[in-house]
């Protein structure tokens, strides 16, 4: 049993290591970059710590390799490689002259941005719960998210997921307050102690509201509060509070 | 008498001539009539510049290629874990990671494992769990801080990107028949031989509250393990 599950982890990096290489070191066409600052540095390591090891002067190009983070791989006219820093590439420019402009992931960034995702802990009908979610933004103000969850509780565990319309009220505000509105499903498998226990699934809605802080860089905390109504086969539905508070960051 | 003649005569030559001299079609002589209409419009034509040149050049278009993102780093592990009681046992996963700034992450891992038998199991030869009850599933979502960033040094010629990392972060366990919610902590050494590439050494440990044994008590889970990743 261990001996096939190493085998079958083995395999599973090489090829996972086979699919992703070409992907990363396969031809492709590089964006050029011409320095107009006096000299752009080129660190060892995608860090500010990592040392200088190489400058590239004036009038002279790059071309860009990758980003990783805030800082991009770079190889200069004469083939040497290395790492320029965010701060330095804003101060590029392409061959038409015009300015070398991307995503910086700041505050600027907090308030529009495409994507973004993040993890919670918190209560769900009074149990543990674990969450994370994904969206995706149409405009500063309006995106459609979706969302996980485990909850662990003394009666019962489950799953919850959970799609809806998230419309953020002051995103350009440090303190952003939130309102969401979307449908779900809930899947509870009560401890096996309790009588005639039987798993179940069941579609739930939701109301909620809550509040996101821009930390720093991409960072930002988010707390909030869902009201998820669960439509039980039975005579009565169900309701149920989430409250969940947690790291998110877009990008 | 006569010079008086001449002088009104001359007078009239200058007031029949005058209006010829701002008249457009003497202008248009020089300009082979192109100017024309501008001429026959109104007063402005003072201001309007003669066109030269055709602006035949066409603007360059300069196509800027995507610049690819490296930001996520997925790959599988393998270690040891002492589940609580339940002996030290080989455990095996996948971790997926995404890098949102040069100091911190967030990832995700599903591993697994399997119990041994407790002493009280083994000395009495009563088993308190099934076979299945024994399989020691867990999965966290953990934020990762780039503690100590450096480079690691093969030889003279030779160097990688390294980090310390602290992890820490939250998720279930599913053990004995039921899930537990589990806090994990722990450390790990990352070196980057490659951009794409990527090998971990990581000790963590995984806390959650029991009560298999009769009394409730939160167990220590500690785990090493090493693991490869890919960037992409």
């Amino acid at each position: 049993m261990i001996r096939r599950a190493h085998q079958c982890a083995l395999a599973s990096l090489l090829l996972l290591a086979a699919l992703l290489t070409p992907a990363v070191s396969g031809a492709r066409e590089y964006l050029q970059l011409f320095v107009t600052q006096p000299y752009l540095e080129l660190h060892t390591g995608p860090g500010r710590g990592y040392p200088v090891f190489h400058v590239v002067a004036r009038e002279e190009s790059v071309d860009v390799l990758f980003r990783r983070t805030d800082w991009f791989k770079v190889r200069t006219e004469r083939g040497v490689e290395g790492w320029a820093s965010q701060a330095d590439m804003q101060k590029t420019v392409l061959a038409d002259g015009t300015p070398f402009k991307f995503d910086l992931g700041d505050r600027a960034g907090f308030t529009s941005h495409h994507f973004e995702a993040g993890i919670f802990a918190g209560a769900y009908g009074g149990a543990n719960y674990i969450s994370a979610y994904g969206s995706l933004s149409f405009n500063s103000q309006m995106a459609l998210e979706g969302a996980v969850g485990q909850f662990l509780g003394r009666y019962s565990n489950g799953y919850t997921g959970d799609i809806g319309l998230i419309h953020v009220i002051a995103p350009e505000s440090r303190w952003s307050p939130f309102v969401t509105l979307g449908i779900g499903e809930v899947h509870i498998e009560p401890k096996a102690t309790l009588v005639q226990a039987v798993d179940r699934s069941e579609a739930t809605a939701y109301v909620g509201g809550g509040v996101r802080f821009y930390l720093t860089r991409r960072f930002f905390l988010r707390a909030e509060y869902k009201a998820h109504y669960i439509f039980t086969t039975r005579n009565q539905n169900e309701e149920a509070d989430e409250w969940k508070a947690g790291f998110a960051f877009f990008f | 008498m006569e010079s008086g003649i001449r002088v009104l005569l001359l007078m009239a030559a200058l007031a029949a001539v005058a209006p010829l001299s701002g008249c457009a079609t003497v202008r248009n002589w020089f300009h082979h009539g192109s100017s024309g209409k501008n001429a026959s419009a109104s007063g402005d034509e003072d201001q309007a510049p003669p066109r030269v040149v055709e602006p035949e050049v066409a603007r360059r278009q300069i196509k800027v290629p995507r610049i690819h993102s490296s930001n996520f780093e997925l790959g599988a592990d393998y270690g040891l874990i002492s589940i609580e009681d339940f002996g030290t046992h080989p455990t095996y996963g996948f971790t997926l990671a995404y890098h949102i700034t040069e100091d911190f992450f967030f990832q995700g891992e599903v591993a697994r494992s399997r119990a041994g038998q407790t002493s009280f199991e083994t000395l009495s030869q009563i088993q308190l769990l099934t076979e299945s009850e024994r399989r020691f599933t867990y999965y966290d979502l953990s934020l990762g801080y780039n503690f100590l960033p450096g480079e690691a040094f093969i030889g003279r010629g030779r160097a990688m990107t390294s980090a310390f990392y602290l992890i820490g972060g939250f998720g279930g366990t599913d053990f004995a028949g039921d899930t537990k919610f589990t806090v994990n902590f722990g450390a790990g050494y990352r070196v980057v031989p490659a951009d794409w590439l990527a090998f971990h050494i990581t000790l963590q440990n995984h806390v959650f509250q029991s009560s298999i044994l009769g009394s409730t008590k939160l167990t220590n889970n500690l785990e090493a393990r090493i693991g490869t990743t890919v960037f992409f």
